[in-house]
């Protein structure tokens, strides 16, 4: 009996101490009201201005003045940077860190997508001649200046010799010819593409490097150049031009980036900027702890999630924080199909011949389209925390085809349609017009939550139809190698990130040519010209759009090459993840865009403890 | 001269096991399907000449075996490559030893130093209310799993802000006095040693207190105790050095553990150790740096091994002649 009563005991005891830990803060029920609530009203600044003082040519920011000093820490996701060579990054956290350190000649206005000057004073485009002028008088953290020379360099002996990450190169060649540099005085340089080149322009925002710091390494050629500025470089060695330089990098903890004295932008007050003394980014490995972080006020902002979004905006009135709704971001999630008619090496086709039969309708394709409930998937799957997407461009492209107005899920509409495609359903199941059962596989990769989830979707809506749907989840590698080389599967729910501002950056993904072709890719060297129409279609915009300059014109190539995809839906979209972000209410200047997100300003954003 | 025979021996005995080792773990992480380039193939930004510059640079393009022999060949002359993203994999491993040492030898010392007696303690008052209660809080030492226990640790540190949540040291680290420093990183060390400690401390007392037992029910304690020698004497001088032989053994699986034991706490503790390395390491199928890491902890625990034999010996006259 007393052993009964000690075993209770225990496990009250027991039970007690974990309840201290279990507390609900998550509502119930996440009712639509909380988690969409509108874009703020934000008062922009007016663009900044060119100031010239004593010779010098700074750029202005016409932000609000504000206090200096103070720290900024915020987080970044996974392993950390893995160099700080601007001319090498080949991951987003290395990029965006070689990015503070080093500015451009141009950048993209945050919150228009127009190109406008940053390193350069100015520019002039006069056909294929590009004359870039560049700012008198503003310096290296070193104290050098930074000159033509530095230009002709980082152009003609890293960017056009495909020295570290060669993408830049890539992106800049116009049928396999780069531009021409000459240099015309100490601060101008003239580029001339080959060809009208609309994509070029935007190209001159690849860093700007000090010529007297980088050239001992890039001439010992391309191994002790990938070698070079490796994170655990010495920081007081470090020469850069951005508004934050190195003080300090703690492997899987922190980078810490103090402000640069030397930087030319001031405020209005014609102080030099930034305010913030030190930018902190804490290395954290994973999003939960990203969020514990946040909480223990360890960190500044945070991106919200799912159904953290309620949970956060419930407790805002009462916080330290404000929450900011960015809008759609560039991600893109989607349903691709197989349109693949080609034999591989042993003469087997890639897709079985019945099913290509299928896939090749668009009859079909658009039953597909018109049955998956894209509310119910942004409901259930994103937490109400996304927008339908219906269109190749992400919804935050400036090139967006807004007359895609999208529909909603129908099942009439899709079971006409394939009613019109010959097929038939007998007891809820669905036959071809020979009587063959409608059957295929669905892949994604496991371990992506989101996309499991969708899978299940898709196949639930899909067997609404009477199609019997195999999901198969499979590792991330082993579908791109289906994807990119065997070619063997019939539908994959995939994601790609976008360029919100640059269409061309998807030719390898539209063009029939291109490498990740992926609804109906050709193997390399495939030599034989079987594009269907709208291929052609797609071909012929994307080599003519590179070619236009200016944004009336390519707008209408565009907007066609969105409509062509809607209409053959070969790709079928899905959703688009909205960003939602909570940064401290201390911080101010902090002006949210859709295109740039929360704290690109990182220069103009400063601290007012008394709100 | 026979000690030193045998560690010679036993030194030639791992020249073929490293091979061996190396091979099965180099050809299993190859053949998986893991691409390291997967990522890049899926970026549309990306040219096709990139795409064969990278393989040509991470050696893919060549057959399995010759990635092996150029891989062997450089390690034998103590050259760990590089990393996929082109660092050095001795500096990457260099950063995060220490961090990893300084946790698990402060964990391996305090079991020890708790564990040990705490095992002799319930051991002699078996049966007792202490010995019960021992059983208890080790039971549920052993039986609470560490991501598990590490993840309370960490709300724990979030609701009573009285602990950082995870990390080594806070972001102002460089700016304090010595005095400073000391008082970040132990601030920093409470959860994980806790969890750790808790987990590995259950284990060896129980561990101890059965050797324990099992020795103080022998019939040669027995005699000591009828020979009416002090119990101090009985338990100290014939009981425990006889208790303490498998302990021995432990403690060189122990030292193989130094390196690769915190893992998964580290993980979740975001502990800048080796174990978020080789995790990361491992996913993006970066070959010279797993393989650095699996060798490592081939030779730990070989040398783990030997040093265990080296100790028995010197405790045990019984196999000094053995061998």
């Amino acid at each position: 009996m007393k052993r009964i009563f000690t075993v209770i005991f225990l496990l009250i005891l027991v039970g007690i101490f974990l309840k201290v830990f279990v507390k609900q803060d998550i509502p119930q029920k996440i009712s639509d009201k909380i988690v969409r609530h509108d874009l703020q009203e934000i008062n922009y600044p007016p663009d900044e201005k060119n100031v010239t003082i004593n010779g010098i040519d700074y750029l202005q920011s016409q932000a609000p003045v504000g206090n200096f000093g103070g720290e900024l820490i915020i987080s970044t996701i996974g392993e950390g940077p893995k160099t700080f060579n601007p001319c090498n990054t080949k991951d987003a956290t290395s990029s965006s860190m070689a990015g503070l350190l080093y500015d451009g000649l141009v950048t993209t206005n945050p919150r228009t997508g127009k190109v406008m000057p940053l390193l350069a004073k100015e520019f002039d485009i006069n056909g294929n001649d590009y004359i870039i002028h560049l700012r008198h008088g503003i310096k290296w953290t070193d104290g050098n200046p930074i000159t033509a020379d530095d230009v002709m360099y980082t152009y003609n002996e890293i960017v056009f010799k495909g020295l570290g990450n060669p993408s830049t190169m890539d992106a800049m060649k116009v049928e396999g010819k780069l531009p021409e540099l000459v240099k015309l005085d100490d601060y101008t340089v003239k580029f001339t593409t080959p060809k009208p080149f609309a994509p070029f322009l935007r190209q001159l925002s690849y860093p700007i490097v000090p010529k007297h710091y980088f050239k001992p390494y890039s001439d010992k050629g391309e191994s002790v150049f990938n070698a070079f500025l490796s994170p655990n470089t010495p920081p007081k060695e470090i020469v850069s031009s951005g508004a934050f330089q190195l003080k300090e990098y703690v492997a899987a903890q922190r980078v810490v980036f103090v402000r640069n004295p030397n930087y030319y932008k001031i405020n209005l007050k014609d102080e030099k900027l930034p305010y913030l003394n030190k930018l902190v980014y804490m290395i954290v490995g994973d999003t939960n702890n990203e969020i514990l972080k946040f909480e223990a006020k360890e960190i500044d902002v945070l991106s919200l999630r799912g159904s953290n979004v309620a949970r956060y905006k419930i407790r805002e009135p009462e916080s330290d924080y404000v929450i900011y709704n960015l809008g759609p971001d560039t991600g893109t999630l989607f349903l691709v199909i197989n349109l693949n008619n080609r034999k591989n090496k042993d003469g087997k086709p890639y897709v079985n011949p019945m099913k290509h039969k299928w896939f090749a309708n668009r009859d079909f394709r658009a039953a597909i389209d018109w049955a998956v409930d894209r509310k119910n998937m942004v409901q259930n799957i994103a937490s109400g925390v996304a927008e339908p997407l219906f269109t190749a461009e992400s919804l935050n492209s400036i090139y967006l085809n807004k007359y895609i107005k999208g529909h909603p899920c129908d099942l009439d509409v899709a079971r006409k349609s394939l009613e019109k495609a010959g097929f038939i359903n007998k007891d809820g199941k669905l036959y071809d017009a020979d009587g063959n059962r409608v059957e295929f596989d669905l892949y994604t990769n496991a371990g992506n939550l989101e996309r499991e989830a969708l899978g299940v979707m898709v196949k639930q809506d899909l067997e609404n139809l009477g199609m019997k749907v195999n999901f198969k989840p499979v590792e991330f590698n082993s579908l791109v190698n289906k994807l990119t080389n065997t070619h063997d599967w019939d539908m994959a729910i995939m994601g790609l990130t976008g360029s919100p501002l640059e269409p061309h950056d998807g030719k390898n993904v539209w063009t029939s040519s291109g490498s990740l072709h992926m609804f109906n890719q050709r193997p390399a060297g495939y030599n034989i010209d079987d594009r269907l129409d709208w291929e052609k279609e797609l071909d012929e915009i994307f080599s003519e759009g590179a070619l236009k300059l200016t944004f009336e014109e390519r707008k209408p190539l565009y907007d066609r090459y969105q409509t062509i995809i809607y209409n053959q839906k070969p790709i079928i979209y899905l959703y688009s993840p909205t960003r939602i972000t909570a940064i401290r209410k201390k911080f101010k200047n902090v002006f949210p865009t859709s295109l740039s997100g929360l704290i690109y300003n990182l220069d103009e954003i400063y601290i007012d403890e008394e709100s | 001269m026979e000690l030193l025979r045998y560690i010679a021996k036993r030194f030639l005995q791992v020249i073929p096991l490293l091979i061996i080792v190396s091979l099965i773990s180099f050809f299993i992480i190859r053949l998986s399907p893991i691409d390291p380039l997967a990522e890049l193939r899926l970026n549309p930004s990306i040219s096709q000449e990139t795409l064969d510059k990278e393989m040509k640079r991470l050696n893919l393009d060549k057959p399995i075996y010759v990635q092996y022999f150029s891989w062997a060949k450089s390690f034998i002359k103590g050259n760990l490559g590089y990393t996929s993203a082109g660092e050095k994999v001795s500096t990457k491993l260099k950063e995060r030893i220490p961090n990893t040492l300084l946790l698990t030898t402060i964990v391996i010392f305090m079991t020890w130093a708790v564990g040990i007696p705490l095992g002799i303690l319930a051991a002699i008052k078996k049966e007792t209310a202490l010995d019960r209660l021992l059983t208890v809080v080790s039971s549920i030492g052993m039986a609470i799993p560490s991501f598990f226990f590490a993840i309370l640790m960490l709300i724990f540190a979030v609701k009573t802000g009285w602990f950082p949540v995870g990390g080594l040291t806070s972001y102002n680290f460089n700016e304090m006095g010595l005095l400073g420093k000391i008082a970040d990183i132990s601030k920093h060390l409470v959860l994980p040693v806790i969890v750790l400690f808790t987990i590995s401390l259950s284990g060896l007392q129980r561990q101890m207190r059965a050797n324990m037992l099992e020795v103080l029910d022998s019939d040669y304690v027995k005699f000591a105790r009828a020979k009416g020698l002090s119990e101090g004497k009985v338990i100290f001088k014939h009981a425990l050095r006889n208790a303490i032989n498998p302990m021995i053994t432990l403690l060189g699986f122990e030292f193989a553990g130094l390196l690769s034991g915190a893992a998964l706490t580290e993980y979740v503790f975001q502990y800048p150790g080796l174990g978020r390395l080789i995790l990361e390491a491992v996913m993006k199928s970066d070959i010279n740096l797993v393989m650095a890491s699996l060798m490592m902890g081939t030779i730990m625990l070989i040398a783990g091994n030997l040093i265990a034999d080296i100790l028995l010996m010197i405790t045990d006259p019984r196999l000094r002649g053995r061998s």
